[in-house]
């Protein structure tokens, strides 16, 4: 059934509270730190404070570490098809990937049908946990590691805290780059946990083809849905 | 000062009467430090503090053939020939005086603790009061004003030596053959170039470094100059490249978008 005859719907509340979670505290966490990063941001802590910034970098610590084990509370579904689809990369996947630069620039390619997570979005989904797994170990080992492993390893977190967190900021960037401006239907995902049956159609066609197996819409509806769009 | 210049703790001399710790918190006007509750035990704090740069520490050890030691050492900042605070320290606050004598510049220190992170030595304090970092400076003050350190001042038994670093390696060098008379296993510690480029703060050790707690192989780590000469500069180019990239990438699909509408 779809939502007001025109979405289908997509993300659970649980799931979007915690992509929300995840990406402000990564976002706070980057900017508190920046200063570290590039002397050109030396200017945040003058303006803040380096001693507020410092207690806000361990306090959205907190939130970004919790954010998966709340998901997975909250969002059992969500999470769980999330690692399920970022575990299954297939051939589709592979000839999404590499067709897609073509689409950054406006050209749109024949497509093969994608799953409830594009290529794109599966790899996402691999970088962002690999790297949740870096910036946290290495970022623990900082913060409670003094005295309980030796500083010949502990400097190395620093670059490697660094690295990581340089990673997940330019692949943030792609990210809402391509959320805000190239797919702004995509938003609705993540602000009402429903996507137009047209944007799902075009961009999640094998998902959607699984929703009119499973009953839960009909191609009847995402028809009539598309054409009204 | 341009002359490089050197403190020598001739161990096997001291006889841990403290005097040092009180001399540099009275020329550095540091308040004394209740922080390490009395047990009984014969060392005064538990470890350097924010407020205490110049720590005696005093170890009970019982060697293989059951003979008691007393271990004394002066421990603080070794003042690396490379120093690894300030090489990973991302303020540019910490800086080397010609003396030896590595300084940090409390105006600029921003207190994030990579300095006490990258220390072979594990040496800096952060003061949470004041967020900044805390080490011994070596008296450079006095000693550019052709004084010796507080500490070196003070000492009775003349087990803390100060002068030029040529001066000092000439005394430890000598010193150590009459220590070893004593106690074979006697060494020298950071008088000679060594993973962190020798230090201006050396030893006549009496037994291995590892008895005092000092690490055997000291060494500047190499993570800083991956941070400092990679790390860094790709991220700042990562980060302008990446909104570069993005704005090209916005602009050529509004031109192959329109063509193809």
């Amino acid at each position: 059934m779809l939502i007001d005859n025109r979405y289908v719907p997509r993300h659970q509340k649980g799931f979007m509270i915690c992509h929300w979670l995840n990406g402000v505290s990564f976002l706070m966490l980057f900017l508190t730190a920046l200063p570290l990063y590039a002397d050109t941001f030396l200017f945040v802590y003058n303006i803040f404070g380096a001693k507020t910034l410092q207690y806000m970098h361990r306090f959205f610590a907190v939130i970004f570490i919790a954010t998966p084990f709340i998901g997975l509370c909250m969002a059992r579904d969500g999470y769980s098809t999330l690692l399920k689809q970022a575990f299954s990369f297939g051939r589709d996947d592979l000839i999404f990937l590499l067709k897609f630069p073509f689409t950054l620039v406006g050209i749109e390619p024949s497509m093969p049908k994608q799953g409830f997570y594009n290529g794109g979005e599966k790899i996402n989904i691999l970088l962002q946990m690999f790297l949740w797994l870096v910036l946290v170990g290495s970022g623990l080992i900082l913060w409670f590691g003094n005295g309980v492993i030796d500083n010949s390893i502990r400097a190395w977190m620093i670059p490697i805290h660094s690295l990581a967190a340089g990673i997940g900021f330019a692949a943030a960037l792609a990210h809402i780059y391509l959320a805000v401006v190239q797919n702004p239907d995509s938003l609705h995902g993540m602000t009402d946990g429903s996507i137009t049956a047209d944007y799902a159609s075009h961009h999640h066609g094998a998902w959607v083809d699984e929703l009119i197996e499973k009953g839960t819409v009909t191609k009847k509806e995402i028809d009539a849905a598309r054409r009204a769009a | 000062m341009a002359i490089e210049m050197a403190m020598l703790h001739d161990v096997a001399r001291c006889s841990a009467c403290r005097a040092c710790m009180v001399a540099c918190k009275q020329w550095h006007d540091l308040p004394a430090d209740f922080s390490t509750p009395f047990n009984g035990q014969y060392q005064s704090h538990k470890d350097l503090t924010p407020t205490t740069w110049n720590l005696i520490k005093m170890n009970e050890r019982v060697d293989a053939g059951g003979k008691f030691h007393w271990d004394f050492i002066k421990f603080q900042c070794m003042h690396c020939s490379k120093p690894a605070c300030m090489l990973g320290c991302p303020e540019h606050a910490i800086s080397q005086k010609d003396s030896g004598a590595v300084v940090i510049d409390e105006d600029k220190c921003v207190g994030c603790g990579y300095c006490r992170t990258n220390c072979p030595f594990n040496v800096p304090r952060i003061d949470p009061e004041r967020n900044k970092s805390t080490k011994c400076d070596l008296c450079f003050d006095r000693i550019e004003h052709g004084m010796v350190p507080s500490c070196a001042k003070t000492c009775t038994a003349e087990a803390i030596n100060f002068g030029t670093k040529a001066a000092m390696t000439k005394l430890a060098e000598e010193r150590l053959k009459e220590v070893r008379m004593n106690h074979p296993n006697a060494q020298l510690y950071g008088v000679h170039s060594n993973g962190v480029g020798g230090t201006h703060m050396m030893y006549i050790l009496p037994e291995p470094p590892e008895v005092y707690g000092l690490p055997v192989d000291p060494k500047t780590p190499d993570s800083i100059d991956l941070w400092r000469d990679y790390v860094r500069p790709i991220g700042k180019i990562a980060g302008v490249g990446a909104v570069a990239g993005l704005a090209g990438v916005f602009f050529l699909s509004k031109i192959f978008g329109k063509k193809g509408a």
